[in-house]
């Protein structure tokens, strides 16, 4: 069973996802260090800026 | 998945188990309710749950024992000897003891889980400080690691803010930089950022050549420069030898005019004399003259004469020294010039040697007299100073080049970091409002869902006061700290225990830790409530055991014990649900025996029993049948509101009873019975209960003469109407009532009163007029 913060670390990535901020792929490989508190700040920047590369790509 | 049901508990050696004792649980029964008065053992049987799931004995907590180890076995036995063994229907088994201090159980898979609330806890959670009551409820909504992970994304949020301020600073810094020099050349071309793009693309070492040949040119200059100085002092040091030397000359020829015309030479001889003396000293004779006459002392007389030759042989020694101390200086100063010659060479080498600039003056070729350097250095003196400047000017120029170009590097990268700062910090800041409002409603969300679901079960005991309107909420100027509120007479958000009865409480206590309890793996879950329900007041009381059943079965197993007399007393009349419920007594604890089950059978199946025993004994059969059939009656006419004889104290009578339900509504009184036809198909089968009422009317005495008192009356009736009176009591009362479902109670279908399940439809819904 999915501890509290595995499910909100699921919730938050899904919604990321739906507005276009990171990448489907980004999300899955986020969500178990964002659910453990292991995110850095340099971990949150880059799948934002790849969403915000591949976004920009004609 | 769920866990398997339970089929037997054993307990040995724990607490009150002095003898181990097994308390078998019914299949597909997923409540026991283990009735017992105070002393018989009912909270052992909780502490043998709690000891298997949780490795703990809760009932002696709290009590200032200390460490509660040492108690937990029974008096005369060693905690070796405790276990307790709980066995599931598939077969599967966990057995827990004690080793050393810590209770193991085997095999640790199949351990269950086990939730235990006691009397004395109810209101732990409600009372407890928001913080201890928050860390009762965190496992539900700790969400610490997305916190964490919050942090660092408001983290980097505010770093790169920062390194914006830090990038516009130094673009801003920059375009001065780069606007001053532009003002300093003359504001050339259209603006400063095309002309320093323009400046910048220049190659800074194109002047490096020209800056090394100057380089060389002012050395080869500088190298020349002390040359007619030092070329005059070397000429001054020859003049000076010749004259010493001339003067050194005269003075020697002066000398030997005065010693001797041939004294040179007889100083020769006597030099060459004193030399042979010292290598033969004291000979024989005369090593001239071969004479011994004087030979002795002859060489402290040679030594005599050597000495007055000394200031001619002085003379003479300078003379030569001077002579060549000329010599030296005559070749140092021809050095000199050769070198001088050469560097003019040098110099002129550099000079022609590259294709100067304009700006560059340049002096005519170098002389090759040396006596001509001294002029021509004097004419050229000044250019030096022009030449350092071009070195100077085209030094600055690259360095300029250098510093324009890391000026205009450093505006462009801030930037495009400012640009790219522009598009990613809206971003975070959203991704961080999305995070925050998640966090919020998800914990916001599981907080109303435990709230409403504590409401939910508190209407259940409390319908209609209005009080079911719990809310739960964190406390956002404080971490992890959690405030509970409800409605009071029309306030909400009141903290229950400043507004609530203590019975009230209770009973919010108990919903809180049922809501809880349900929340968190139920199905898997053996929920061990004991005594619970002495605490509150009798008016809440049947609708908090209405309650309990409904939870009941949304966990694994319940196990309630209580000492409430009404619960069995209502369980031995079927007034409740007895078909999910297992009711077991406990007999009063000994210290030889120790805990001991009673069969309780209710009394409508006992009347069952007594009916089928050959031959049924007509008194035992009349007596309980009396009393089931006043049960009836009792219920009827309440529900009916019948009229019946007022008289103060003493219960009612079937006299009293059986004339109050009026011709009327005994004509009415049918029962829809539920019931599984031949095919296993449900479907209501309508009975009347009016030919049942009145053939009990006819045949009640039989009660009064069988089963209350002696009556020699009896002797003049058959046997067959006292067992009669049974049969038909029977048949009523089965009628009636569902010994699984209960009686007919509720009337929310506006119709009909029915039980729970509907089994049985009991009609008119009111007494006819």
């Amino acid at each position: 069973m999915d501890t509290p913060s595995q499910a909100l670390a699921t919730r938050i990535t899904e919604r990321l996802v739906r507005e276009g901020l990171i990448t489907a792929e980004a999300a899955k490989r986020l969500q178990p260090k964002f659910a453990e508190g292991k995110l850095r700040p340099e971990d949150w920047r880059l799948p934002i800026e790849l969403a915000e590369k591949k976004e920009a790509k004609p | 998945m769920s866990a398997a049901g339970l089929k037997k508990l054993t307990i040995e050696h724990l607490r009150g188990s002095v003898a181990p004792f097994a308390l078998p649980l019914e299949q597909g029964k997923k409540l026991t309710v283990v009735y017992g008065e105070n002393a018989s053992g009912k909270s052992t049987i909780c502490d043998a749950f709690e000891f298997l799931g949780k490795g703990r004995v809760g009932s002696l907590e709290n009590r200032g024992l200390g460490k509660t180890n040492k108690y937990w076995h029974s008096v005369g036995k060693k905690p070796t000897d405790v276990a307790v063994t709980l066995e599931n229907l598939d077969g599967s088994s966990c057995r827990a003891i004690i080793v050393k201090s810590d209770v193991v159980a085997n095999p640790a898979a199949f351990r269950p889980r086990v939730e235990v609330l006691r009397r004395s806890q109810i209101l732990a959670l409600v009372e407890a400080k928001p913080g201890d009551r928050y860390a009762a409820i965190s496992r539900f909504i700790d969400v610490s690691g997305v916190e964490t992970s919050e942090a660092a994304l408001r983290q980097l949020i505010r770093d790169l803010a920062g390194n914006g301020e830090v990038a516009l600073a130094r673009v801003r810094e920059n375009l001065d930089a780069i606007i001053q020099f532009w003002e300093a050349a003359g504001k050339p071309g259209t603006d400063p950022l095309s002309w320093a793009d323009t400046e910048s693309k220049r190659d800074p070492n194109a002047a490096d050549a020209e800056v090394a040949a100057l380089i060389r040119l002012q050395a080869a200059y500088s190298r020349l420069n002390d040359y007619p100085a030092r070329l005059k002092s070397a000429s001054d040091v020859v003049k000076r030898a010749k004259e010493a030397a001339t003067e050194a000359e005269q003075q020697a020829q002066q000398c030997v005019l005065t010693v001797a015309t041939d004294a040179g030479e007889v100083m020769g001889v006597l030099q060459a004399a004193r030399a042979y003396l010292h290598k033969h000293p004291s000979p024989a004779v005369c090593p001239l003259c071969e004479s011994a006459e004087r030979v002795e002392g002859l060489d402290q007389r040679i030594t005599q004469r050597l000495a007055s030759f000394s200031t001619l042989q002085m003379a003479q020694n300078r003379t030569k020294e001077t002579e060549a101390a000329v010599q030296r200086a005559e070749q140092q100063w021809e050095a000199l010039r050769d070198n001088a010659k050469n560097d003019a060479e040098g110099f002129e080498k550099a000079r022609a040697g590259f294709v100067w600039s304009a700006d560059i003056p340049m002096p005519a070729a170098t002389p090759q007299d040396t006596d001509s350097l001294e002029v021509w250095l004097t004419a050229s003196a000044h250019l030096t100073a022009k030449w350092k400047n071009a070195e100077t000017a085209r030094q600055d120029k690259k360095q300029f080049i250098g510093t324009l170009r890391r000026a205009l590097r450093t505006y462009m990268e801030n930037v495009q970091a400012q640009q790219e700062l522009d598009v990613l910090l809206p971003k975070l800041n959203r991704a961080l409002e999305i995070v925050e409002e998640e966090r919020r409603a998800f914990t916001d969300s599981i907080l109303a869902r435990i709230a409403g679901e504590v409401g939910r079960i508190y209407e259940l005991v409390h319908p209609g006061e209005g009080l079911n309107k719990i809310s739960l909420a964190l406390d956002p100027s404080k971490r992890a700290s959690l405030e509970i509120g409800a409605s009071f007479c029309g306030e909400t958000g009141a903290p229950p225990q400043a507004y609530f009865s203590d019975s009230h409480l209770d009973t919010f206590g108990l919903c809180v830790f049922l809501a809880l309890a349900a929340m968190d793996d139920p199905e898997n879950t053996i929920l061990v409530l004991d005594d619970v329900v002495a605490s509150v007041d009798e008016p809440h009381v049947e609708r908090l055991i209405e309650m309990l059943y409904a939870e009941a079965i949304e966990f694994r197993h319940c196990l309630i014990t209580t000492h409430y007399r009404p619960w069995k007393e209502k369980l031995r009349w079927g007034w409740l649900k007895n078909g999910q419920c297992q009711f077991v007594e406990l007999a009063k604890w000994t210290n030889q025996h120790g805990l001991t089950l009673i069969r309780s059978v209710p009394d409508v199946e006992r009347l069952r029993i007594l009916l089928a025993e050959t031959p049924p004994d007509p008194q035992l059969v009349c007596a309980k049948a009396g009393v089931i059939l006043e049960a009836a009656l009792d219920f009827l006419t309440q529900l009916y509101e019948c009229s019946v004889p007022r008289r103060p104290g003493g219960p009612y009578t079937l006299g009293d009873l059986l004339p109050s339900i009026a011709k009327k509504l005994r004509n009415a009184l049918q029962v829809e019975v539920l019931a599984r036809d031949a095919a296993g198909a449900l479907s209501y089968q309508t009975k009347s209960l009016t030919p049942i009422l009145d053939e009990l009317i006819r045949i009640a005495q039989a009660r009064n003469v069988f089963g209350c008192h002696f009556n020699a009356l009896s002797f003049e009736l058959l046997d067959s109407d006292a067992i009669g009176f049974g049969q038909k009591v029977l048949e009523l009362i089965e009628t009636l009532a569902d010994p699984d479902a209960g009686w007919p109670r509720n009337s929310k279908s506006g119709k009909y009163w029915a039980n729970s399940g509907e089994t049985r439809r009991l009609h008119p819904l009111q007494q006819p007029t």
